[in-house]
Parts: C-alpha cells; structure tokens; sequence
C-alpha cells in the first residue's frame, strides 16, 4: 500500500478504537455512554479511511482492492457507511456492538500490509507475546466458565419447564444467577479474546512481515474470533439464552480448542 | 432428679382431644404457678399450640411427676382421664430431652421444618421463665433446644422448600429471576389466590404491581393493596413484554392468553424469562405457552406437584436432621452424666485438701517456723503428691459416670476416700 495512504488507514483505525472501546464498556459495566463519541470518532474516521482509500487508488491508478489488505480496508469502510446509514435511519445503537470492534480489528489488520522494521529489542519482543498468551489463557479461562455457566443453566431450564424438581433443582443456582454469571464471563472474555488476536496481529506482522496473514493458525483465529464477536452480538442484541447460547458458547469454546492446537502444529511453519 | 415430658400432639389424638387440653394464654400463667406449687416440682413449661399441648416438669428423685401431671391436668381441665390417657404420651430423662429438641426443630411437625414451633416454644419459655417455673437445669435444656433447631436450620435444608402453593409461587420465581428486586408483576383477574400470590411477591421483593380485571372498579380496589396500578382489560396484552411475572386467575371460560401473544411479547422483550402463574380453573392460558423458550408457565396442579417435591425433599432433610438430634442428645447427656458425678469429684477433691492442710500444720508446728521460701516448697510438694493421687479416682469416676455398674465403683472410691454424702 502507498506510504501516505497507511498513514490514514492508521489515523482511521485509532479513531476506530474509540468504538472498540465503546464495545468493551457496554460489555463489562452494561453502559453504553461513550456511544456519542464513539460515533464521532467513527464518522471522523470514515473520513480519513475514505481518503485512505482515495490516495491509495491514485497512487495505484486501480480500484484499491488489488491484494487481501486493500480489500480489507475497502471492506471496513463499506461496513462503516452502512452502519451510519442504518443508524441515520433506525438509531440502531445496539449494532454498534458487533460493527465497532469488527470495523476495528479489520483496519488495523489492513494497516498491516506494508512491512516494518523488525524487533530491536528481545525483551519488549518476548514480553508482547508473554502478554498475548496471558491474554489468551484469561479468555480462555472466561469462556470455560460461560460454558460450564451455560451448560447448568440448560439443566436448570429444564428442570423449571419439566414441572417436576429433581435434585438438581434444589442444588443448581437460579436462572437469573447464571444468566448473570453468563453475561459477565462471556463480556469479559470477549474483550481479553480481542485484545489478545490485537496483540497476536501486531506481534506477528512485526515478526512475520505480511506473510502472516497466509498463516491458517491465523485464519482460524479471526473465524474463532468473529464467532465470539456474533454470539456476544446475538446474547446482547437479541438476548439469546439457554439452548442456542449454550450450544454457540460450546462451538466457539470448540473454536478455541482447534485454535490452540492449530498454534501448536502449524505456528512453526512460517519462520522469517 | 426426673425429667418427664407428657401431652398430647395432632399425631396422638384428635382436634377434639387437644382442643379440651389446650391453655389460652391468659390462662398460662396461673397454671404455670399451680403446677410448680405442687409438692416435688423443681421446673415447669408448658407449650399449647393448635397442634399440641405438652407439659415437661422436673422433679425430685422420689416424686412420680407423671401421677403429679395428671393430677394437675384432672384439676384444670374437666375432662376424663380415660377419655385423654389413650392419647397422651410420656417421655422421661433421654427420651424426654430428645423429644423435646425433636419438637423444637421441627420434626415433630405436622409440617417438618416449618419455622413457627420454634416461635411458640420460645413463647411458652417466656411464660414459664416470667411466672418463676424456669430456674434451672430445665431452662437450660429448653434454651439448649433453641440452639438444636438453630443447627438444624442451619445445616439441613429442612425449612428451605416451600410448603404452600403462594410460597411455592416464590420460590419458583426466585428459581427463575435470582433476586425479585425491581421485577413487575401482572395480575390478570382479581381473586383472592392471584392476591395472596402477589402479596408473596411484592414482600419479596417485586417492585411493582400491575392488575387488570373485566370490572375495573375491581381491578382498582386490589391494585391499592399493592399501592399498584390498574390498568384497562383491554389495554393489559400490550403491557406483557414489560411484565416480569404474570398471574391470572380470572373467570373468563376461554385462554386470555395464547401462544402467538406470548411469542410476540418474548420477542419484544428480547428473551428475557417471564414466569406465567396461572391458577384459574378453567386455565386462563394455553398450556403450549410453556413452550416458547424463556417463558415458564405453571398451572395450579403444577405448582401443587412442585409443593409435593418439596415436602419429599424436607423429609430426606429431616433424615439428616435426626442425625443432628441424635448428636446433640448423646453431648447433652454426656453434660448431664458429667453433672451428676461433679458433687462426688468436689468432695474428694475437698477431701484430700483437708488432709493435706492438716499435715502442713502439722509439719509446722513440730519444724517450724519455716523460711517463706520452705513454705512455698511446702505447698508445692503436698499439693503435686494430691493431685496425683486424685487424678486417678477421678479419671475412673469420669469414666463411669452415666454407666449402670458406675455406682458401684463411685460408692467403693466414695468409702475409700470418706467422701461424704
């Protein structure tokens, strides 16, 4: 990508942050006051993704959606202009949720196109990936603890819909409990899960180059991601419980799993 | 000393039995005073609920406090012993202490675990302590009853289960909300059973009541005992995706509440639970609600099935609360065998002081006056050779306190030290 027009993309993407920041506090406190900003800052930072995207195609003489991160952040700045959109018309606030940390962690990935130096010093190169693992073994830790959450409640449920309590019934917690247990873990989990694949993506595009993205273990670990992002979209939006939750906080606990072990058999693969 | 419990109970005799044994409250404290006048009586209480009428007395070893009861019963109810004596029962020393803490957790119930004997043997204690009756070792193993059911409460989940169908309505709605703090309630048709419900509900903590009903006036009259809103019958469907807790009871022969309804209001309120309590007969809500995800609906035969589990829940408790009893009989007796042997260990110990005393003075006349130093000495050699002496006899009377052989062993160290009587 031409030099000027990363530049704007990262302008755009700190702007952007802004609404990820918007999405972890919705998440962990339940409150949703930094909207207003963030929905500034989005509408500032489509401005300079749209002249990202200008300065790119001049520099190119092409639609700028040649190679997987132009694509990437044209992407993104479609996602953009259609939420603004939505929302001029609907005032769908709670959309926001799902489109701000996705519109972020998709043009930051974009930003990642052009390579940078890479690490000078061993120790802040060791300690970043201390952080992401740390970062992802807490995440991992909160998603156990919504499954395990979840799973009681299917128990639960059907204990209060069967009409004839069994033990189970007398020794489980209340619907209200878990529900609760389940908001709290699954918000928190999220929001270690996003810092830690926002982590990941720049310790490797700085340890990889651009070749990273080519990594399947990468792959893998945005659809595990984006999975996550759905559900936490689906339980706040739609305020899916008991069956459906539990099976989609399984799958990507399932995800979780198959990304971890996809680390360990294909990380090594690409070595600078 | 004897301990002796005796009375009546809804498991001994019928209402008709207990009613002519029952003592009014204004009437407890004379009998209080003229059962504890009576020749040999030590303590006295006595317990008179609907369910049972109980007097538990202490007396002297030589009086029979059964023949002292029944004297007590003939003269201040007129009513035939042969009439009563079927019905009564007798418990004296364990099995009377053992009684007594099984009626004070609750055992003994009609309902196992339901908290008000525990209320009324406290009120019966207060008469007894206020009319001069309680004193002594009776107050203590009255009061110790308090502390049995206090454990028993504690550590079984004997009194945890909701027993009536309104209670259980509670429960069920804790099951399904956690805390009822801030949850709204719908009451569809004012009858006395969906205003028991809400009243239960409300006292748990629901925050607001909501009640609508075919005669407004009606639905006006009940949503002030709740300081609630009523609402227009035909606005009320509108209103259910906000309604936490929905109750109806109203008389309308067909379903006021369909499936198709439900699922909007569930939708609307974006799944989050609604518990539907419908006590109408004809049911007042199509029964397939209880389909849609999120919404729980329980009919009056449901929430009666949920009481039967529950009272078969209290009883595999109240297995693990006999332990308990049993437990706390067996260290109340041990207390007591403790108890009874404490006199013999005094005087032995006395004893043995005495003769030690008498051989320091002694000691001090044939070789004294001594340095403070040699006193001090002195002190310390007699009493060390006592105390080994003692602790032998003492050690075997411990042992054998509470034991049948016990007494004779007590009697030969009683003889071989001249411990007095």
């Amino acid at each position: 990508m031409a030099e000027m027009s990363v530049i704007w993309l990262r302008v755009a993407a700190a702007l952007y942050s802004l609404g990820l920041l918007h999405a972890i506090l919705t998440l962990v406190r339940r409150r949703e006051n930094l909207f207003r900003v963030a929905l500034a800052a989005l509408t500032l930072g489509a401005v300079f993704h749209f002249v990202s995207i200008v300065e790119e195609g001049l520099a190119t003489n092409l639609c700028p959606i040649n190679n997987f991160y132009e694509t990437l952040s044209m992407g993104a700045f479609l996602i953009v202009l259609v939420f603004l959109g939505v929302h001029w018309r609907y005032k769908m606030e709670s959309l926001s949720v799902f489109v701000f940390p996705l519109v972020f962690i998709m043009a930051m990935v974009a930003t990642m196109g052009n390579p940078v130096s890479t690490w000078t010093n061993q120790v802040v190169r060791k300690t970043w990936l201390t952080v992401h693992i740390v970062l992802v073994l807490l995440g991992i830790a909160a998603l156990l603890l919504t499954a395990g959450a979840s799973v009681l409640y299917l128990f639960q449920e059907r204990e209060l819909k069967q009409k004839k309590p069994h033990a189970l019934y007398y020794r489980l917690p209340a619907l209200g409990t878990l529900d609760d247990l389940i908001s709290k873990a699954m918000g928190i989990g999220f929001v270690l899960m996003t810092l830690a694949v926002i982590a990941a993506s720049t310790w490797a595009f700085i340890e990889h180059g651009t070749r990273w993205i080519t990594q399947p273990s990468i792959a893998i670990s945005f659809f595990t991601w984006g999975t996550y992002l759905a559900l936490v979209f689906l339980r706040t939006t739609a305020g899916w419980r008991g069956r459906k939750a539990a099976i989609m906080t399984i799958s990507v606990l399932c995800l979780s799993a198959l990304t971890w072990a996809a680390h360990v058999r294909f990380g090594v693969i690409v070595k600078p | 000393m004897k301990l002796l419990v005796t009375g009546v109970s809804h498991k001994t005799a019928p209402v008709e039995v207990r009613e002519s044994l029952a003592f009014r409250e204004e009437t407890l404290p004379d009998a209080l005073a003229d059962l504890k006048s009576r020749e040999g009586v030590h303590e006295a209480v006595i317990l008179s609920t609907c369910n049972r009428v109980e007097i538990t007395v202490t007396t002297d070893d030589s009086t029979d406090p059964q023949s002292i009861v029944d004297t007590f019963l003939a003269d201040h109810k007129r009513v035939a012993r042969e009439r009563i004596s079927a019905h009564l029962y007798h418990a004296e020393g364990r099995d009377a202490i053992h009684h007594l803490f099984r009626v004070a957790a609750s055992l003994d119930s009609m309902v196992v675990g339901e908290p008000q004997i525990l209320g009324q043997l406290k009120n019966a204690y207060g008469a007894a302590k206020n009319a001069g009756c309680l004193f002594g070792w009776l107050d203590g193993l009255i009061t110790r009853s308090f502390s049995v059911a206090k454990r028993v409460r504690s550590e079984t989940g004997i009194g945890q289960m909701a027993v009536s169908v309104s209670y259980a309505a509670v429960e069920l709605a804790r099951k399904i909300f956690g805390s009822l703090s801030g949850r709204t309630i719908l009451i569809v048709g004012a009858g006395k059973m969906s205003e028991l419900a809400a009243r239960h509900l409300r006292r748990s903590g629901a925050s607001h009541v909501f009640v609508t009903n075919r005669t407004h006036e009606r639905a006006v009259e009940m949503a002030a005992l709740f300081q609630g809103t009523p609402v227009e019958y035909s606005r009320f469907h509108g209103m259910l995706p906000e309604m936490d807790i929905v109750i109806t009871s109203s008389g309308a022969p067909e379903y006021v509440l369909r499936k198709e309804e439900m699922q909007r209001a569930i939708a609307a309120r974006r799944n989050k639970p609604m518990f539907v309590i419908d006590i109408a007969v004809p049911r007042n809500v199509e029964p397939s609600v209880n389909q849609i995800d999120n919404i729980f609906l329980y009919d009056i035969d449901d929430l009666q099935e949920v009481v039967n589990a529950n009272l078969r829940e209290r009883m595999k408790e109240a297995e693990h609360a006999e332990q308990l009893v049993a437990e706390e009989v067996d260290r109340m007796m041990a207390r007591l065998k403790i108890a009874e042997v404490t006199p013999v260990i005094v005087g032995l110990q006395d004893q043995l002081e005495q003769i030690r005393c008498g051989e320091i003075e002694k000691v001090k006349r044939k070789y004294g006056p001594f340095t403070p130093e040699q006193e001090e000495a002195l002190e310390v050699l007699t009493r060390g050779i006592i105390n080994k002496i003692a602790h032998g006899p003492i050690s075997e009377i411990r042992n054998h306190a509470g034991h049948p052989e016990g007494a004779h062993v007590i009697a030969a160290i009683r003889k071989a030290f001249r411990v007095q009587e």
